[in-house]
């Protein structure tokens, strides 16, 4: 699948950024993304967004 | 014939000397591969429309293709005839393409953490080798190949096994040396691919098979490849892959169901699966006035805190609290990581109650079929 937009999580007690939201192009699955390395879906995420003009959408707490 | 390997135990046992005692009796988890009689299938028993990479149907085992052919994969109840196994893996094409481009490929493959190798002594003077056994079947007869792929070190090591006679099954025993060059992390990540190579272009072909460790060389992975995407009569059928160390192949390690399935829930659960129907789910509350809180104790220690994956069909869910209920799509959040433990989940999108009001999720229709809500901790 091929990442469509990647959207910061914030959690709802603390405020803080807590996972990533990712849709997929023609994919009507979206994945909540931890905060761990050792994911492999987190990896694809820097991998993406070490992309020149992929960027992470913040819209804050 | 005589032991002189279990597992990681060293011994000689003259010939003769033991007469009933089955070897999976005595060392359990010798298999270095989980659910290798594909007993497990949580996410579905058939898969039609495979073209690339993913998890489809059998745990643990993941199909990786790149424009070669279209396949259904299932669960499938052929198996190799008073052997004791219930299930295979099954490959079945449905598009041909029987001019493969250089770089197409496909293969059947499984992961392995590093931390579940460190007995191989990889990297070390003293490294073991590993003998992987499977059965196997097809229509299409001729040479295949079977790879093992050091990812820490970039390292592959093939050998070729054939298929003599078309829709028979025969038991393969392929043994792999050890390696004496880089070692395998000893934490959580992938170290170690078992791959199932079933068609490839030159870029996989065009040299010599490397059946000693070395360097990956993508000319000498799958030399001799069969095509088994050339006709859509072309059918492959695994089950009993084992991987232990050593260079004999024991009996293969049948365990118990529930222990098969949690060595697979390590990697993957499903809070919703497709195929619940009219089911509660999870318990939640209301944290606040347009935010629904589902904190969920998983039933072991994920490989990583894990991905939640979802499709959900517009309101296919339904959070029942006080005598009400708030239709639910796919807007489920992932708050905070849980360390592979436990996940904390909520949805603040469809959301709109009474902050304290408890209440359970619940998939409300067989109309819904397809809607999920899945935890992904796969390599």
């Amino acid at each position: 699948m091929i990442i469509n937009t990647v959207t910061k999580n914030y959690s709802a007690e603390t405020n803080e950024f807590c996972s990533y939201q990712v849709t997929y192009i023609n994919s009507s699955i979206v994945k909540s993304v931890p905060l761990d390395e050792a994911n492999t879906d987190y990896q694809a995420i820097q991998e993406w967004a070490a992309i020149d003009g992929n960027n992470i959408i913040d819209n804050g707490a | 014939m005589a032991i002189t390997r279990i597992g990681n135990i060293a011994s000689t046992i003259p010939d003769d000397s033991i007469q009933n005692v089955k070897m999976s009796n005595i060392v359990q988890s010798k298999n270095i591969l989980i659910n290798g009689d594909m007993s497990i299938a949580q996410r579905s028993t058939s898969v039609t429309g495979i073209t690339g990479q993913g998890y489809n149907t059998i745990d643990r085992f993941e199909t990786h293709a790149s424009s070669l052919g279209t396949w259904t994969q299932s669960q499938s109840t052929t198996v190799p005839s008073g052997q004791g196994f219930a299930t295979s893996l099954k490959m079945d094409c449905t598009t041909a393409d029987a001019s493969p481009s250089a770089g197409d490929f496909l293969y059947v493959r499984q992961k392995v953490e590093g931390q579940n190798l460190q007995y191989l002594k990889k990297g070390s003077s003293s490294a073991e080798s590993t003998t992987l056994s499977f059965w196997v079947r097809s229509n299409k007869t001729g040479t295949y190949i079977a790879e093992l792929y050091d990812i820490d070190n970039n390292r592959t090591i093939s050998n070729s096994y054939t298929i003599s006679s078309a829709d028979t099954w025969e038991k393969k025993t392929l043994t792999y040396a050890g390696d004496t060059s880089g070692s395998f992390g000893n934490d959580n990540g992938r170290s170690l691919d078992i791959a199932f190579w079933l068609g490839s272009g030159t870029t996989y072909t065009s040299g010599t098979l490397q059946t000693s460790w070395g360097s990956q060389t993508n000319a000498n992975r799958a030399v001799g490849q069969v095509n088994l995407a050339d006709s859509t009569s072309n059918e492959w059928y695994v089950t009993g892959i084992q991987l232990e160390a050593g260079s004999v192949a024991s009996d293969f390690e049948f365990l118990p169901v529930d222990v098969n399935e949690n060595r697979c829930l390590r990697y993957f659960y499903q809070i919703i699966s497709k195929t619940d129907t009219n089911s509660i789910n999870a318990y939640g509350y209301y944290y606040s006035a347009s935010n629904i809180k589902f904190p969920t104790r998983l039933p072991t220690q994920m490989r990583s805190a894990p991905t939640l994956e979802q499709s959900i069909a517009t309101n296919a869910l339904r959070f029942y609290r006080d005598s009400t209920y708030d239709g639910l799509s796919a807007n489920f959040v992932l708050d905070g990581n849980g360390s592979g433990r436990y996940v904390s989940m909520y949805n603040s999108t469809d959301a709109s109650g009474t902050a304290g009001q408890a209440g359970h999720l619940y998939k409300y229709s067989p109309t819904q079929a397809d809607s999920y809500i899945w935890l992904n901790a796969e390599l």
